[in-house]
């Protein structure tokens, strides 16, 4: 029910903002109530690993084998409708083009809600949105964004940061020089558990998050639970801490999740990372890795471990684009569905060092 | 010179990296266009990020349907126009072109 009104939302602004846009026939007006905007990412991906393929997030199945090219992992496309309807109300739809759980570049609705402006420290917002499980979660197919090629995958494990369909409250609290964004949201999701059989099993999700912020340094703490009665049950919380400190000349950064699922256990991610920006240059560094915890009613006991040590280099050659090439070198810690892998074939061994190139090419229009 | 409105509370050079980096919405932030040398000049004082870095900042806010960038004139007369007739208008101009119609709120050196 609640998609079919992310839907109604999706149609029925794209319908007005082009009837409003028509409305007024110059060009200056047509600004003010429909902005248009998007953005890709070209990525080529190379393993030396035979023995499994490595991914770009943790629901594709297939990406960079051994001593080939892959372009799968990375590549991107999307595009988004910003409208402004009135002062206080506006609203986003956006689509994005990303090698999927099927293996397929299908495009899908990222974002499509309305969102009312109480006063400046209050909106609510209804229809469909990205879950904040994660640094970055948000935006974590925009590869500008990001100060590297793609995020940590193993603090992605135990959800693909999807979206849920509801609503939610933000709200802004200053006191002194400290502002907390404050959110709760309540909706439908529909989670990708580890495992290529467990892709989009619907569950229900409520979240709190908080992100104090302080001038350049800022702390993200989020809870979210899940609840779901399919194969297996979903009864998932995860619990996230991150902490940010970036004056613009250097970076550094961290974030962790602790996952709770009844059927797949309890497990612990975390990554830090730090970069410094000389001139157009800005090279970083980073470690991630995710352990298993404790084993739930599926019985695997090292679901997902990894750990990664990645280097790499993001050059803003011109306006609007920029360039990556980033090293990294992955650990398998695990059989059981290893964070940074798919389709892992026999001949995989635990402590097995993989090398992975990857180059990519960001734009936003 | 950061200006605002002659009826405006006065403002700090912290609050205005916070206006326009996305993370207040207390005021309404109006940018020169990007990639100017005031508007690189602007934002590498008072925020101490280059073009790149803002436009990676703003574009997270924008992906996420969280906000959009500051309205972006054409030139300091426009932007001064602006900021007269809004009291929570914030620009940024060059010293030469402060004139009464706005006051001034921090100066960038």
């Amino acid at each position: 029910m609640v998609f079919k009104v992310t839907r109604a939302i999706a149609a029925s602004m794209l319908a007005l903002g082009t009837a409003m846009a028509h409305a007024d026939a110059t060009s200056d007006t047509i600004d003010k109530y429909v902005t248009f905007s998007g953005f890709g990412t070209l990525g080529v991906v190379r393993s030396d690993y035979g023995k499994a393929d490595f991914v770009g997030n943790v629901i594709q199945p297939r990406g960079a084998g051994s001593n080939s090219w892959s372009a799968n992992p990375d590549s991107d496309l999307g595009g988004q409708a910003n409208f402004t309807l009135t002062d206080a109300l506006s609203g986003v739809v956006q689509v994005l083009s990303r090698q999927d759980a099927n293996g397929q570049f299908k495009p899908t609705l990222e974002w499509a809600n309305l969102q009312y402006e109480i006063n400046s420290d209050l909106k609510v917002r209804l229809g469909r949105m990205v879950l904040p499980t994660y640094e970055r979660s948000d935006t974590q197919n925009v590869g500008y964004t990001l100060p590297w090629v793609r995020i940590p995958i193993e603090i992605a494990y135990m959800d693909a940061g999807l979206h849920s369909d509801g609503v939610d409250v933000l709200y802004r609290v200053k006191t002194g020089s400290v502002t907390q964004n404050l959110q709760v949201q309540l909706g439908r999701t529909a989670v990708d558990l580890p495992g290529v059989e467990f892709t989009s099993t619907p569950a229900a999700v409520v979240v709190f998050s908080d992100t104090l912020q302080y001038g350049d340094t800022s702390l993200r703490l989020v809870y979210q639970k899940y609840d779901g009665s399919g194969f297996p049950e979903v009864r998932l919380q995860v619990t996230g801490a991150g902490l940010t400190y970036d004056p613009g000349a250097w970076f550094v950064m961290g974030d962790s999740n602790y996952s709770q699922d009844k059927y797949f256990g309890a497990l612990f991610a975390w990554y830090v990372s730090g970069g410094v920006r000389l001139g157009r240059f800005a090279p970083y560094a980073i470690y991630s890795t995710t352990r298993a915890q404790s084993v739930g009613t599926s019985g695997l006991k090292s679901l997902g471990n990894d750990h990664t040590v990645a280097a790499g280099v993001r050059w803003d050659f011109a306006k609007n684009l920029d360039t990556k090439l980033q090293l990294q070198r992955v650990v398998l810690d695990s059989l059981d569905d290893t964070a940074s892998f798919a389709d892992v074939g026999p001949g995989a061994r635990v402590g097995d060092k993989t090398n992975v190139l990857s180059w990519t090419l960001d734009f936003v229009f | 010179m950061v200006i605002i409105n002659l009826a405006a509370a006065t403002i700090s050079k912290a609050q205005i990296a916070d206006l326009y980096l996305g993370r207040s919405d207390a005021r309404t932030p109006i940018d020169q266009p990007v990639g100017s040398e005031i508007y690189v000049e602007f934002y590498k004082k008072v925020t101490g990020r280059d073009s790149a870095q803002v436009k990676a900042i703003w574009s997270r806010i924008l992906f996420t349907g969280s906000g959009v960038p500051p309205k972006q004139l054409r030139d300091s007369a426009a932007v001064k126009k602006a900021v007269a007739a809004n009291p929570k208008a914030v620009g940024y101009i060059e010293k030469s072109a402060v004139d009464a119609s706005i006051k001034v709120a921090v100066s960038i050196d």
